[in-house]
């Protein structure tokens, strides 16, 4: 009974984060939840898209709707720009000498803070990219023989322009696998983008004003309560199956990782939770599992990209239907 | 200038072994087979092979490299024409330039035709497809040519082609499938060649298995032909597997018949004839062949008569003394002038218990013990009684001449039926049922001859009279015309007619042959006749009067006609066997009269005392000093078996044989039963009360038991039958159609199950897994298919389309399915409350047009059950 009073109240917190967050991003229902899963999932998120479609503005809010743990202010949020001349101290910090004290102290660079939004990770140098998923994947900076941890929570949105664009770096797939989700931001539909035409000036406002509907604590809880998350055997057959159909697959050359897998079963748990239920369905899988997979694989060609990942999806979807239980 | 290479070295050699070499083999076939046909002035199907073979392999090899076909074999036309011309400047001769030029245009068409083959084998996608079917339309042709057609050259003819076609077609995708970067090539190829191999195998045992029969009749004549009589004998008789015998139930004509000369039944018969002088019909027969296979050459019995006389009951089968008979085998023979009942009494030696012999329409079978000191020679027998004709005698060649009494006979006889009239009032299915003849050139043939004998004879017996004169009349030489043989021998071609062959060249044969040519003579001329097969002996009973002894060899086949009134009368055409006529053996000596039996009953042993010799049986049915005694509930007996004799179908039993449940038949002698009787009320209980117990019994057969006769249909089925195309194009036709129907109808049927199911209640799992399942089966049929979607997303857009309320239920059944939390009760409610509804709401969306195409559509409940294996 404890436990589904607390499922309860989390799936109310996510309510009101989801609903907080659509007072300024506008139907993106399924990203939001999406960003929202790989919060919850400990991980972190890749959005690609073209510049302009909101990737900045939903990182903001987030960010600012979830308030610290000190103060009543937001949480700590900060914008990196990748460019190609970035270097890694720009990101992790430096030992800046300090006059007063005649010593080198360590200034903090702007990874340590709860939100950070990477944007056009993929215009930076390698170096500064490897940097940035190190910390992503460690929790924790190293420089010289101190030991920095970074935030409890940390959660990174980066951005990318898809990878045909002129002057990237593409993500590495060893690299790429280090997000937990990605997504394309997409653009709005077209009542949507009207209405945020004739309503840009509220919609500016709303942010500015954002209410800071949960606590940092209330996201960590949040974070535990994804991991109770009830998961059915079958599913994880199914997530077996997926992951084993991408490395038997011909048209995929390099298939999805153990730790994708372990990625995917989280990501699922989350979801579901996200979703208001306490436990995993079909539905968490087909909807999750490309934003999961996708990105992880490499392909055969283009037309594998289209094709391979959703035939094995939904022959393991078929599968599930079919199933009796 | 390089050019290039379209196909490997490898795939080159790949296709020399696998495509153009059986090519080469098939045309060499072929061309052997079609100068068997055609004659072309030079014969040599070696020379022409090797021309084709020329053309495909420089075909096949020029064309492995990036050369147009068009200007290429444009050039090789011209040149071939140049040539053409050129040869006929250099010779001289008028003769040698005629066989030169017929000699190039024949290598120019072959080779030209190889070239194209070998460019179509090395290029063309499309080309086997062609090749094979331009083969067909060929062989089409050739045997088109030819004017007979039968079914071991039809085979001949096609099956090497379809095979052929089938190989080419399914290699040549191979080929050009082949992978050349494989490592194993030669492995690749024995792989594939052997699944090939196997294939062809099991196709050949296959087809051999299904003609066995063909193959082996056609083996049988060739074997036949060449001389040597190992295998080639038919005999009219056949051995049953327990050494008994029985006749044919068909009749070939073959080139030699095989004699033995043992016993098979031993007959009494009263001389029936007014005077009580003219020697008896000794004819006995045992079943009528009506029917005659064209392709196998083979005469039939046929169960399905018009106005079937024929009765034939299994006296094994049959209680002793009990009676079995049939009366509407008297009107069937619609015989009424001259006709009476006789009866006779049959012995069998070593004929099938099961078999039933009797001269001409028989009605009546009553088993007979045979008594104790014959029981070694004779197994069984029975009583028959016939309706037969005054007139009846087949003494027709082998009454011995001058026999001033049989000649008087015989003339009275035939004025009697000159008198018979035509078969104006004869009922038409009758007259074409027995007056039907194949119709070709060949049975035209012994239609003429018919005609051309019988033109001076006005009445049908005349016809026949003159037919029998044909068969005995004599040439210019004084010697007979045709001859009696057992070995007459066939026709040079295995197909040829053999009824042609013995009336126009042989003229040497056995009762067959006569029978069947004297047939269709009658039946040419519209007169009903058929053949009736059985056993012919002659009369020796001067010393035993009225006992008759058919041994094998006189298995034999005559003709009846009928005549209006009369019905049918014997008529035998076998010219007489100038070597042996007499059976060899000295006559035995028959078994006595047989006792009266008082007491007679049938039924089943229920207990059998081996040390006490006491069995009680249940009697089902009794005779009592020959009155039959009404039998109103089965009652039990206590027999005495001490002193009984045991006899079973083949002969003589113990008292071991009989189990609890057999089927027996006691009869008693007793003369304690002698002075008991009788009367007309009595029932059952009466009489056994009467009688003293134990009752003393003097016989007991042993019926054969429910399954032997079940094993007996068995072998009979399995025994040869020609195969009826007809029937079996049906049979076919009826199982494509139910096929087809059950395909079609199938995905109806699983909605009827999975409706019923969803129907029932169940617990909250079973019961919405079941709703799901049927649900979505049929949305699916209906063509609401779910692409890419989790179940979820689908039911959105199927509510969105009908107005439903599925995704409610798939969020319940999703949580049914993978969560731990029970439902409530609100979901239990909506559950049981969904289903009945929904598939409403759905049905009315879609029109009956609509739910009948969607209903068809069999490959849609194909998918849906094997999506994910897909």
């Amino acid at each position: 009974m404890q436990q589904q009073f607390q499922v309860d109240e989390a799936i109310n917190n996510i309510q009101k984060l989801v609903d907080n967050i659509e007072t300024v991003i506008k139907g993106k229902r399924t990203q939001i939840q999406l960003i929202l899963t790989a919060l919850l999932a400990k991980g972190h998120i890749l959005i690609e898209d073209n510049p302009g479609t909101g990737k900045t503005i939903m990182a903001k809010t987030l960010a600012q709707s979830i308030s610290s743990f000190s103060h009543n202010s937001s949480t700590n949020f900060k914008r990196i720009q990748f460019t190609p001349d970035l270097l890694p101290m720009d990101l992790i910090g430096s030992h800046i000498f300090d006059d007063i004290k005649k010593e080198f102290v360590f200034k903090k660079g702007p990874l340590f803070c709860n939100v950070l939004l990477a944007d056009e990770i993929n215009r930076a140098s390698p170096k500064v990219q490897s940097a940035l998923l190190e910390c992503m994947a460690e929790n924790q900076i190293t420089i010289g023989d101190t030991t920095y941890p970074l935030e409890k929570l940390f959660f990174t949105i980066a951005t990318q322009n898809p990878v045909e664009m002129e002057g990237t770096y593409p993500l590495p797939a060893a690299q790429l696998d280090r997000f937990y989700i990605k997504i394309i931001f997409g653009y709005v539909d077209e009542e949507t983008e009207l209405d945020i035409y004739n309503n840009y000036l509220g919609i500016a406002d709303n942010l500015s004003h954002i209410k800071q509907v949960l606590s940092m604590e209330e996201i960590l809880l949040l974070q535990q309560e994804a991991e109770k998350i009830f998961i059915d055997e079958e599913i994880v057959k199914a997530v077996r199956n997926i992951v084993w159909d991408t490395r038997r697959n011909t048209d995929i050359l390099l298939g999805a990782s153990t730790r994708s897998g372990i990625t995917f079963l989280k990501c699922l748990k989350a979801f579901a939770l996200v979703n208001g239920r306490s436990f995993v369905n079909e539905n968490d899988i087909q909807i999750i599992s490309k934003n999961v997979l996708d990105h992880r694989l490499i392909y055969r060609n283009k037309d594998a990209k289209e094709n391979a990942l959703s035939s094995i999806i939904n022959k393991e979807m078929s599968r599930l239907s079919n199933l009796k239980k | 200038m390089e050019i290039g290479r379209i196909h490997s070295f490898k795939k080159v050699c790949t296709q020399l072994l696998l495509l153009v070499l059986p090519t080469i083999i098939l045309v060499a076939y072929l061309l052997f087979n079609a100068n068997s046909y055609f004659s072309i002035l030079q014969n040599n199907s070696f020379e022409q092979t090797l021309f084709f073979a020329a053309g495909i392999l420089s075909g096949t090899i020029f064309y492995a490299y990036r050369l147009r076909f068009v200007s290429t074999t444009l050039v090789l036309v011209i040149a071939f024409l140049i040539v053409y011309n050129f040869l006929d400047k250099i010779n001289s001769g008028e003769f040698d330039a005629f066989f030169f030029s017929i000699k190039f245009l024949i290598f120019t068409y072959l080779f030209f035709a190889g070239w194209v083959a070998g460019f179509g084998l090395s290029r063309s996608r499309f080309f086997t497809i062609l090749f094979s079917f331009l083969l067909l339309l060929l062989q089409v042709l050739v045997v088109s040519k030819t004017s007979e057609i039968y079914a071991n050259q039809l085979i001949a003819a096609f099956a090497p082609v379809l095979f052929y076609s089938l190989y080419l077609v399914y290699t040549a995708e191979l080929i050009r499938n082949m992978n050349e970067d494989e490592k194993r090539y030669v492995w690749f190829l024995s792989k594939r060649l052997a699944a090939f191999i196997l294939l062809a195998l099991t196709l050949l045992v296959s087809i051999l298995l299904l003609f066995n029969k063909e193959f082996k009749g056609v083996e049988k004549e060739w074997s036949g032909r060449e001389g040597g009589n190992r295998s080639g004998k038919q005999s009219m008789t056949k051995e049953n597997r327990d050494g008994t015998l029985s006749n044919n139930d068909q009749m070939k004509m073959t080139g030699s018949l095989s004699k033995d000369k043992r016993l098979v039944f031993v007959a009494k018969l009263d001389n029936y004839f007014p005077d009580g002088k003219t020697p008896n019909p000794l004819y006995f027969t045992s079943m009528y062949y009506t029917k005659f296979d064209t392709l196998t050459q083979t005469f039939e019995s046929d169960s399905t008569l018009p106005k079937n006389d024929l009765f034939s009951p299994d006296p094994s089968r049959i209680p002793l003394y009990f009676s079995k008979s049939d009366t509407t085998v008297i009107s069937n023979s619609m015989a009424t002038l001259s006709r009476k009942i006789i009866s006779a009494d049959i012995y069998k030696v070593i004929l099938s218990p099961n078999e039933y012999v009797a001269p001409s329409t028989s009605f009546f079978c009553q088993p007979l013990p045979v008594e104790n000191e014959y029981k070694n020679q004779f197994k069984s027998a029975y009583r028959a009684k016939m309706w037969v004709s005054n007139l009846n005698s087949a003494y027709f060649i082998y009454n011995p001449a001058g026999n001033k009494q049989l000649e008087t006979f015989q003339q009275i006889r035939f004025d009697q039926l000159r008198m018979a009239g035509g078969y104006e009032g004869v009922d038409n299915s009758f007259m074409n049922y027995y007056t039907f003849m194949p119709r070709n050139n060949e049975y035209n043939r012994i239609s003429e001859l018919a005609k051309s004998v019988t033109k001076n004879s006005p009445t049908t017996v005349d016809k026949m009279i003159a037919i029998r004169d044909y068969f005995t009349s004599k040439d210019e030489f004084g010697q007979p015309m045709f001859k009696y043989s057992d070995n007459p021998g066939i026709p040079g071609m295995p197909s040829a007619s053999k009824l042609n062959y013995f009336l126009f060249e042989n003229r040497k044969g056995y009762c067959a042959y006569y029978a069947g040519a004297t047939l269709f003579m009658l039946r040419s001329l519209g007169i009903p006749s058929r053949i009736a097969a059985g056993f012919l002996t002659v009369d020796r009973s001067n010393k035993n009067p009225g006992w008759y002894w058919f041994y094998a060899d006189q298995a034999h086949a005559w003709v009846q006609l009928f005549f209006p009134g009369y019905g049918w009368i014997d008529f035998d055409t076998t010219v007489p066997d100038l070597n042996t006529q007499q059976s060899p053996q000295p006559d035995g000596t028959p078994p006595m009269n047989t006792q009266q039996a008082f007491m007679v009953a049938d039924g089943k042993a229920l207990t059998v005392d081996t040390i006490g010799k006491k069995v009680v049986m249940k009697v089902s049915k009794m005779l009592f000093h020959d009155e039959n005694i009404k039998v109103k509930n089965s009652e039990n007996l206590l027999l005495d078996v001490s002193i009984a004799s045991i006899t079973k179908d083949t002969g003589i039993g113990k008292l071991n044989d009989i189990k609890p449940g057999t089927s027996i038949v006691a009869v008693s002698y007793a003369e304690s039963l002698k002075n008991i009787f009788v009367n007309e009320k009595d029932i059952l209980i009466n009489v056994i009360k009467k009688m003293p117990s134990p009752t003393p019994v003097d016989e007991i057969k042993i019926m054969d038991n429910q399954e032997g006769e079940k094993q007996k249909m068995n072998t009979k089925s399995t025994q040869s039958k020609p195969i009826d195309w007809i029937s079996t194009f049906w049979t076919i036709l009826l199982v494509l159609v139910s096929s087809v129907i059950l395909l079609f109808t199938t995905p109806w049927i699983v909605w009827q199950y999975l409706n019923f199911k969803a129907k029932q209640d169940f617990n909250n799992k079973t019961k919405s897994y079941h709703i799901n399942n049927a649900l979505f089966f049929l949305l699916h049929q209906l063509g609401e298919i779910r692409h890419h979607e989790s179940p979820e997303q689908f039911a959105f857009r199927l509510d969105l389309k009908f107005g439903t309320n599925i995704k409610t239920f798939i969020l319940i059944y999703q949580k049914v399915k993978y969560s731990n939390i029970e439902l409530s009760q609100t979901e239990t409610e909506f559950i049981s409350h969904f289903y009945l509804p929904v598939i409403k709401v759905i049905k009315s969306h879609f029109s009956a047009k609509a739910k009948l195409i969607g209903f068809m559509q069999f490959l849609r409940t194909y998918q849906y059950f094997n999506y994910h294996k897909i």
